[in-house]
């Protein structure tokens, strides 16, 4: 099962038609994830990195190319159909939480439960058990507001995993928090890949892309640089 | 995703912003309460003007001279001086579908009674005049048959007239002077009220032979002549009974054609009918009023919604990017549309029933609020939220998950 493809990119480009002259930002990029894979994504501001993600994430569609995600062909899928993927299969860390400003912590864990059909009781249990993993079992009834920056973006890891989803990507999750709180998300990041889920992360952060065991570094929407762990300690 | 469920989370969006929910769902309650009452209202119109028609007589046919069509323009129902006390008395023993027949001559007069002073109208009449009318003395009795007969100075008071004479005396067995001529009075009329535009409590009811001997005298070309002939038709024989008067009529008339008719018959059906199409009209009137109101209310469940959608794209971002589908997003807007119409409606519904019950309390109108209207009502609030609410719905659910998420 480690070793089964689960993300495949095959020449993605993704353009915005302004109005002055059309964005290129993803030019041509291929790439291979397997079950199981801790990937961290880096690159400058502005090189493409959260638009791949958006891809990778069913949230964006590429202008062209293929994108297999568990053997699917996602550019076919209806908008319902993606929606579901994104319920399932995904989950999403963004840089600024997203959590809904008027619900609970546990209301906003809950949330993907709900579009997911699963019965009220179960998912209080599981919305619970989640956020309890993060640490955050005397958090629940909090709204965002009432919760420091690391404890909304544990809630919003809380809400990523409920579902159990296979992949877990985080666009910069550590971007608005202070290092000591980083290097705790980073260790919750660990534990998930070791229970076999597929963690991509896009980071600035040179020691938050350490944990991963694979590196690619984007530069103007394509891929400059793809090296494992062991590569990138040869090349120290 | 249950009903329950998508009510919880439209409900959780309503409460988000309440001042402007609760402007929204006032909209709704005025559009409905206006409905209601003013259906209230037209119901009510109608109602009394049946009740008063009703209140005629059955079966009521209205003789009266001159024609019924243009040259009534011009002078007038009943100013023609065409009908007399023989025609009436030749309607009542020719006619077989006539059950009675009541001839009657009215004139202001002046009423004096010691001190008081008052013009009044004096209907000179036939004993048969109550039962055709359904009318009836409340005091003492009407002049019979025999008082007709002798002519007797004898009257019956309206219960208003009886008031501006006698206030708080009983008048039986006291005297007026009608026109100078001293009349006793043996009875007062039960009240009645405004029927035909006419105030029927303010009237003087004496013996037709009385009032030919003493008030109006004897024309020397046309003998007794009369204002009107009140006939009752045989219960189910109306037709009948004027197809015989207007044949016996133009008889005696030496009518040829029947565009020289010197009489008109008019039909409680006939003033019903009238009655009925100005009821109508009113009606219609004060439900595209309310129809409007409610127009209006549609409208700002609308506005608020497409303003809400707006104002919350980052939420409808983040649910689509969790999970949310299309007709998830969509139905939390309709719902929350919905909601808040249905709730405009319930409280539009109670304010419009306390409004209507106030204005039969306060105004004495008669107002008639039936199930069905309250029904109609809570549908409409009902249809309202969903037809105004779907637009902006489908506007939220159509969202692309990214546009959305970057909002702000
Ligand atoms: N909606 C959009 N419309 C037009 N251009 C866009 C849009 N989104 C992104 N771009 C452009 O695409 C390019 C890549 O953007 P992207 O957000 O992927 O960069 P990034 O690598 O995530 O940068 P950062 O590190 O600052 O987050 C940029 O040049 C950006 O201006
Ligand atoms: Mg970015």
């Amino acid at each position: 099962m480690a070793n089964e493809t689960i993300i495949e990119l095959k020449e993605i480009t993704r353009s915005y038609n302004l109005a002055a002259e059309p964005v290129h930002a993803l030019q041509g990029v291929s790439l291979t994830i397997k079950q199981g894979e801790y990937v961290a994504i880096m690159g400058t501001s502005g090189s493409g990195k959260s638009t791949l993600m958006n891809i990778i994430g069913c949230l964006d569609k590429p202008t062209t190319g293929t994108y297999i995600l568990d053997g699917q062909d996602i550019v076919a899928r209806s908008d319902d159909e993606l929606a579901t993927i994104r319920n399932r299969t995904i989950g999403f860390v963004f840089q600024q939480f997203n959590l809904l400003a008027s619900m609970s912590a546990l209301q906003n864990v809950m949330l993907p439960l709900v579009y997911a059909g699963i019965s009220a009781g179960e998912r209080k249990v599981k919305a619970e058990l989640a956020l309890k993993e993060l640490g955050l079992e005397g958090r629940i009834s909090h709204r965002p507001n009432e919760l420091s920056g690391g404890q909304q973006q544990r809630v919003a890891i809380a809400r990523a995993i409920v579902n159990n989803p296979r992949i877990l990507l985080a666009d910069e999750p550590t971007g608005a928090l202070d290092s000591t709180t980083s290097r705790e998300i980073m260790g919750l990041f660990n534990r998930l890949v070791d229970e076999g889920m597929t963690v991509i992360i896009v980071t600035h952060d040179p020691e938050t892309a350490s944990h991963a065991r694979r590196v690619i570094k984007v530069r103007d929407g394509k891929i400059q640089e793809d090296s494992t762990r062991e590569a990138r300690h040869e090349i120290n | 995703m249950n009903l329950r469920e998508l009510l919880g989370i439209a409900w959780q969006g309503i409460l988000s912003n309440k001042l402007r929910s609760g402007l929204t769902v006032l909209g709704i309650v005025i559009g409905i309460a206006s409905v209601i009452t003013l259906l209230g209202i037209g119901q009510g119109a109608k109602l009394e003007a049946e009740k008063q028609v009703q209140s005629l007589g059955v079966n009521l046919i209205y003789v009266r001279p001159g024609a019924a069509n243009l040259s009534s323009i011009s002078q007038g129902q009943g100013s023609a001086a065409t009908l007399t006390y023989d025609d009436a008395q030749a309607i009542r023993e020719n006619c077989p579908a006539v059950e009675d027949v009541a001839a009657q001559y009215n004139s202001a007069f002046q009423v004096q009674r010691g001190e008081q002073n008052t013009s009044t109208s004096v209907v000179a009449t036939e004993p048969s005049y109550t039962d055709i009318r359904n009318f009836f003395p409340a005091k003492g009795r009407f002049f019979s048959l025999n008082d007709l007969k002798e002519a007797a100075r004898v009257c019956v008071l309206g219960e208003t007239t009886a008031n501006n004479l006698f206030f708080d005396e009983n008048p039986l067995r006291k005297q007026v002077l009608i026109r100078g001529e001293l009349f006793d009075v043996i009875g007062v009329m039960e009240h009645k009220g405004v029927t035909q535009m006419m105030d029927m409590d303010d009237q003087i009811f004496i013996p037709l032979s009385t009032g030919y001997a003493t008030l109006v005298g004897l024309n020397a070309v046309t003998g007794k002549q009369v204002k009107s002939i009140l006939v009752r038709a045989k219960e189910g024989e109306d037709m009948q009974a004027q197809f015989q008067i207007t044949n016996l009529l133009r008889l005696r008339h030496n009518i040829q054609s029947p565009d020289a008719d010197d009489f008109t018959l008019r039909t409680q059906a006939d003033i019903m009918q009238t009655a009925q199409s100005i009821t109508g009209v009113f009606s219609l009137l004060l439900g595209a009023t309310a129809g409007i109101s409610l127009l209006v209310g549609g409208i700002g469940i609308m506005n608020i919604m497409l303003v809400s959608v707006t104002e919350r794209t980052k939420e409808i971002g983040i649910r689509k990017a969790i999970g949310a589908k299309y007709s998830q997003i969509l139905s939390q807007f309709v719902i929350e549309a919905v909601v808040m119409s249905v709730t405009g409606g319930i409280l539009g519904i109670g304010v419009g029933l306390a409004g209507a019950s106030a204005l039969s309390q306060f105004a004495q109108w008669t107002t008639v609020v039936t199930p069905s209207s309250v029904l109609l009502s809570f549908f409409v609030s009902l249809a309202i939220g969903l037809f105004f609410g779907i637009y902006p719905a489908r506007k939220a659910a159509k969202l692309d998950p990214i546009v959305a998420l970057r909002s702000e």
